[in-house]
């Protein structure tokens, strides 16, 4: 068997890895352009570039590499540079938040399920099913543009649609991760050990706590990084259809206003298009890197 | 009988599923601020947003509203899109726009499976050395490519600036057959490029243990040469994890075209859920996400049924 992580894990049966998974060129590549974001979404703004939202007139639509403005400007003289900055603050801030507090709950709500089992159990795997049996775009479209109403007499705010765009990925997020959680906890509940505990007199959220929620984390883990890359994914989509967040703030927002300037101005499509698509593959290397590590313990065993 | 039992058991759950979420969907429409009628036709007179809260059983409250919309739906009226001074039948709507999402999500399929298959043969059978090792890093980087990320790009380099094909538009097969396939395309690649990465993923995996099995090994050792092998012994029994996850993307990808209709401005039944939500239009976002999640958990029942059917191992113990 090569060293390979990809040829490795792919087999259908576990196979007994006896060395640490090869961290490849992808895995560098990927922690090193999260790192990039993570920080323009921290640090961007002692960049010396102009304000996002503020456009200078005198070079609308320049191509990169412009001496004032590095990635160029949009046909509206706003800087790629800093849109994209402050593009990837939102986005990264979104995302996260909502795969964060989603995954909580999720697997919260999926770990006690799985745990109690009977009625709570039922009760949740039913309304599960129901939230995955509307695929995630059109959920959150649902419930965004229901939740974040406008017309033209009372537009809603900038942080409200940010809020309510939170609300909506946490409310897709959940059952994804919980069911995740319930299954892996499923068959964690069972075990020998969990019955030792229980039969010695622990209460049920130490069990949860000390020997349910251990084992089970990294399946979790590995999916919620999975999930950040869904949730971008979404959240782009969302501003595309324009009704996710507006005005150029995120990379999905940039890339709506910029489709129809493609023809004089094409870096304002590709440079969010490829913000977007790099973050994403990114995400899923590592987290597909955090699967293989994590999984190493179980085969062991 | 047995297979009787099985569909019941399946078709109940399914059935109570469909309910509970279009009857979500419906209260979720009623948390609207303002009156749902007086937003679908906001220029109309108070006359007509009387008359067309009392024709979509908006008047009645939530539960006499939602028995109204599903016992229609159920006859067959799929309810009506309000324009000012008119409408457009929903069922009609339906009738036009699904044939186009469905082609174009039969075409991404076709497309996507043309290119898997052969290559996750091949990179099986190559298993560790340079060709497997470059096909998968490089399919597991595309499988995550955002199909509208590519749609975007695909149009810049394609359409604005080769000029190849026009950026948008859609002609249907029964007017122009060459016109229609060549708008096609961009929409199509764009959406099997993720399929195809996917699929090339999946049937490497299972054409991996596959080939580990004796009895590809004895066809080998009977000296039947190795691409008949890897066709006709080895790539039907690992073709079935493809073709399911192939079956229960089709009710996903309906939800996925939204976007790439909307992009590329093709008439379909995304693009009628996007423009329906755009005109607050209650009725029809109600009856076309409705539509959306039940082909979706339909297909998911049917795929799962099947493969019981097929599969004599996947089945339940007790039945």
């Amino acid at each position: 068997m090569p060293e390979n992580s990809l040829s490795s894990t792919e087999t259908a049966e576990p196979v007994i890895k006896t060395k640490k998974p090869r961290k490849t060129i992808g895995f560098y590549l990927a922690s090193a352009w999260i790192s990039l974001v993570m920080f323009l979404a921290l640090f961007g703004w002692v960049l010396p570039t102009p304000q996002w939202d503020e456009a200078s007139y005198e070079n609308l639509g320049v191509a990169p590499f412009h001496p004032s403005h590095i990635l160029g400007t949009t046909n509206d003289g706003y800087d790629m540079m800093a849109s994209i900055v402050n593009g990837a603050r939102i986005s990264v801030i979104v995302s996260l938040v909502a795969v964060l507090i989603g995954g909580g709950i999720g697997s919260f709500i999926g770990i006690t399920a799985a745990y109690f089992r009977g009625k709570y159990d039922f009760a949740v795997t039913m309304i599960f099913n129901i939230m995955l049996s509307i695929p995630n775009l059109v959920l959150s479209l649902a419930l965004l543009s229901v939740l974040a109403y406008s017309d033209e007499n009372n537009p809603a705010s900038m942080t409200r649609r940010v809020v309510v765009l939170i609300i909506s990925l946490i409310i897709v997020i959940i059952p994804i991760l919980g069911r995740i959680a319930r299954g892996s906890a499923l068959q964690w509940g069972s075990r020998e050990f969990v019955l030792a505990s229980k039969s010695m007199g622990s209460k049920n959220f130490f069990i949860i706590r000390k020997h349910i929620l251990p084992n089970v984390a990294p399946a979790i883990l590995a999916i919620g990084f999975l999930a950040v890359g869904s949730v971008i994914i979404v959240e782009g989509s969302l501003a595309l259809l324009g009704i996710g967040i507006p005005g150029g703030a995120s990379w999905g927002s940039m890339l709506a206003n910029g489709r129809g300037n493609i023809e004089y101005s094409p870096h304002e499509v590709y440079l969010p298009a490829l913000c977007i698509a790099f973050t994403v593959i990114s995400f899923n290397w590592f987290g597909d890197y955090v699967r293989v590590k994590l999984d190493k313990r179980e085969s062991k065993i | 009988m047995n297979i009787l039992r099985q569909l019941l058991r399946r078709l109940i759950p399914m059935f109570s599923i469909v309910v509970i979420a279009t009857f979500l969907l419906s209260l979720l429409m009623r948390l609207l601020p303002g009156d749902p009628a007086a937003i679908m036709i906001p220029n109309g007179t108070i006359d007509q947003q009387i008359e067309i809260a009392k024709e979509t059983g908006l008047d009645r409250g939530l539960f006499g509203y939602y028995w109204k919309w599903f016992s229609d739906v159920f006859t067959g009226d799929f309810g009506k899109y309000y324009l000012n001074g008119g409408y457009r039948d929903l069922g009609g709507v339906i009738a036009d726009t699904l044939p186009v999402t469905l082609m174009l999500i039969i075409y991404a399929q076709i497309v996507a499976l043309t290119f898997a298959i052969p290559l996750g043969l091949a990179s099986a059978y190559k298993e560790g050395k340079r060709f497997d090792r470059i096909t998968s890093t490089v399919m597991f980087t595309t499988v995550s490519f955002p199909s509208f990320a590519l749609a975007l790009i695909f149009s810049l380099i394609f359409a604005v600036n080769l000029g190849w094909v026009d950026p948008i538009g859609y002609v249907s097969p029964s007017e122009n057959l060459g016109e229609h396939l060549k708008l096609m395309i961009l929409p199509v690649m764009s959406l099997a490029f993720g399929l195809a990465s996917g699929y090339t993923r999946l049937l490497r995996t299972d054409v991996i243990a596959t080939l580990k099995d004796d009895y590809v090994t004895m066809a080998a050792s009977k000296g039947i040469s190795n691409r008949r092998v890897l066709w006709r012994h080895v790539f039907r029994p690992s073709s079935t994890t493809l073709l399911t996850s192939a079956a229960l993307n089709m009710g996903g990808l309906i939800g996925g075209t939204i976007v790439i209709e909307t992009i590329f401005v093709i008439p379909g039944i995304g693009y009628e859920i996007f423009y329906s939500i755009g005109a607050r239009q209650v009725v029809a976002m109600q009856t076309l996400i409705a539509l959306i999640s039940i082909g979706y958990v339909f297909f998911n029942t049917m795929v799962d049924l099947l493969t019981q059917i097929t599969d004599p191992r996947t089945r339940e113990r007790r039945a």
